[in-house]
């Protein structure tokens, strides 16, 4: 479904990824994992369109996505949940997802993928009249994903879920994915917190300094032994 | 003890929301409007029409530094360029009208062509400015937005006025009156059909323009954009547009403001420079951004301009506002309706 070739991206002067090869196949919940700096963000934002990628293809669906802008990119199907969530503050939790769903215009659809995100994350329910900005960090990521879900993306990249976040959110924002995940949703999800996200994701690859340095299922990366000296800390 | 304490600071937000500046001025505001109107009915038929034209006027700069940030001194040009085109439009549609009394339909809807002309070629202006300019500069940098953009505006402003003064000359040039009929009985006041348009067209827009940005998929973006480009990118909505529109829009109504009110001001190149002037008033007195705040400032401002004209002196007009405007920054430097959350429909 997307696919990475020798990828390098990065900003104005300073290069932060190094031929990154990357494949998430239809259905699959994939994380890319690594330290601070290693060029996490920039992968995602460089898919997502709003980094531009120096070298190397990007292909989702067959076709090359290299160059076109975020908001063609995230018209052909692929959301993107930033770190910083980036929601609407002024507006209710109502509202941001009414314009998460702008490029859908059939109006049944819009409410029926209404009723589907407040299903997923009741407390967004309860609070759907309550200004984005007053929202506590946890119910923030909600939104965000629950926002970029609204036009039903056959791919959703997630930043970071657990930036920030007290252990109780975080746990309910992963738990939130894996049931995205189950529902047929491909995901492709950075994370810095190795053990759950090892737990949770059918394939994972390891990130250091702008490049690939590992990749495998979640079981095979955690019984790797550079894996556990490095991150896992045994 | 504890619990004390916890009314205490409960109550402290509930108190300073009824007793803060705002509401402080806006019930005085409100007093005095309803005892003057009282006493003299057209004074509050005069707020009512020109606050309506401002805040046609004031909506239009506000959205435009909501969403894009610019703080356009190009505006009054817009209304100047409003003026204008009533003025070509109307002035065949009245010798027409005087070669054909009886024509009802053209007495009473021919006005308004040269209006909905003057919103159109407003809104074209809008957007050979976003193409021309704004995106040429947005293209090299985006680097001291604000500044740049205020240079090229107040330039802008200096080229139209004198394209105006050349093609069009330095004189007056107005309708005295857009329809010749007798005033209108209007709760016992006599009221001038002009003033009583001016007004009603000043409700329709706003109501439009409210219910656009409040409830259109459209218009909704045009928020979310002002709130957070990378969100909005994210949601598949384009920036290039919502900048063309936004500026179609403001310019737009601008042009129509100019249009509408040219029985009070008839055009000459310098006719925006006051309507500009009021706008930011409008726009300072209710926090940048604020598309809300700004409407109902335009009908304060219009207020302390009528009273000040009406018991004062006309020379006096601009000093009110200006003076009520460096007491609000003194004392609440984010603006009458400025908060914390920006955005153009917040308050």
């Amino acid at each position: 479904m997307l696919k990475l070739k020798g990828v390098e991206s990065g900003y104005d002067l300073l290069q932060v990824l190094w031929d990154v090869e990357l494949e998430v196949d239809e259905g699959e919940f994939v994380a890319i994992l690594g330290p601070n700096g290693a060029g996490k963000t920039t992968t995602l934002r460089t898919i997502a369109g709003y980094v531009r990628a120096l070298k190397g293809s990007i292909e989702f669906n067959g076709k090359s996505i290299v160059g076109l802008e975020p908001h063609r990119v995230s018209r052909l199907g692929i959301g993107y949940v930033s770190e910083s969530s980036n929601l609407f503050a002024g507006m209710s939790i109502h509202e941001n997802l009414l314009v998460g769903a702008y490029t859908v215009k059939n109006k049944q659809l819009i409410a029926s993928q209404v009723d589907l995100v407040f299903e997923l994350f009741p407390r967004l329910h309860e609070r759907r009249n309550q200004l984005a900005g007053t929202l506590s960090g946890g119910e923030r990521k909600m939104l965000a994903i629950a926002r970029g879900l609204m036009p039903s993306p056959s791919l959703l990249l997630v930043d970071e879920p657990s930036l920030g976040l007290a252990p109780i959110p975080t746990l309910a924002a992963f738990e939130a994915l894996k049931q995205l995940s189950q529902r047929g949703t491909t995901i492709l999800l950075v994370e810095q917190n190795v053990n759950t996200t090892l737990h949770l994701v059918d394939r994972a690859y390891v990130l250091e300094q702008g490049k690939v340095v590992l990749e495998g299922t979640g079981p095979q990366l955690l019984s790797n032994k550079d894996v556990q000296e490095a991150y896992l800390g045994i | 003890m504890t619990t004390a304490t916890a009314t205490n600071l409960k109550q402290v937000p509930l108190l300073r929301r009824y007793l803060n500046l705002t509401s402080a001025i806006l019930v005085v505001a409100a007093a005095a409007m309803i005892v003057v109107s009282i006493q003299n009915p057209s004074l509050l038929v005069n707020t009512l029409a020109t606050g309506g034209m401002w805040a046609l006027m004031a909506g239009g700069l506000a959205l435009v530094f909501g969403v894009m940030n610019i703080p356009s001194f190009v505006h009054g040009d817009l209304f100047m360029v409003g003026t204008l085109v009533a003025l070509f439009v109307f002035t065949p549609i009245q010798s027409m009208i005087q070669d054909a009394p009886n024509d009802f339909v053209l007495k009473w809807l021919g006005p308004f062509a040269g209006m909905i002309l003057a919103f159109i070629l407003g809104a074209v202006i809008g957007v050979l400015m976003e193409l021309l300019l704004f995106r040429q500069l947005r293209r090299r940098s985006r680097e001291q937005w604000v500044m740049n953009t205020f240079l090229l505006t107040a330039g802008l402003s200096i080229m139209f006025e004198n394209v105006a003064m050349m093609a069009f000359g330095n004189l007056p040039q107005g309708i005295s009156r857009y329809w010749d009929v007798p005033p209108i009985d209007v709760l016992g006041v006599p009221v001038a059909m002009d003033r009583l348009v001016t007004f009603i067209v000043a409700m329709g827009t706003l109501a439009v323009f409210a219910l656009f940005l409040q409830r259109s998929r459209t218009g909704r973006a045009m928020r979310a954009v002002s709130m957070d480009e990378t969100g909005a990118q994210m949601a598949g909505i384009g920036l290039t547009r919502i900048y063309q529109l936004t500026l179609a829009l403001s310019c737009g109504l601008a042009a129509l403001a100019g249009a509408v009110l040219i029985w009070l001001t008839p055009f000459t190149p310098t006719v925006g420079a006051s309507p500009l002037l009021i706008a930011w008033y409008v726009v300072i007195l209710a926090g940048l951004g604020n598309v809300q705040g700004a409407v109902v400032g335009a009908f304060l401002v219009a207020m302390v301009q009528q009273l000040t004209g009406y018991y004062l002196a006309l020379n006096w007009v601009d000093v009110l506002p200006t003076g009520i405007i460096i007491l609000v920054l003194l004392f609440k430097p984010s603006g009458l309706f400025g908060s914390e959350v920006k955005g153009v429909w917040e308050q």
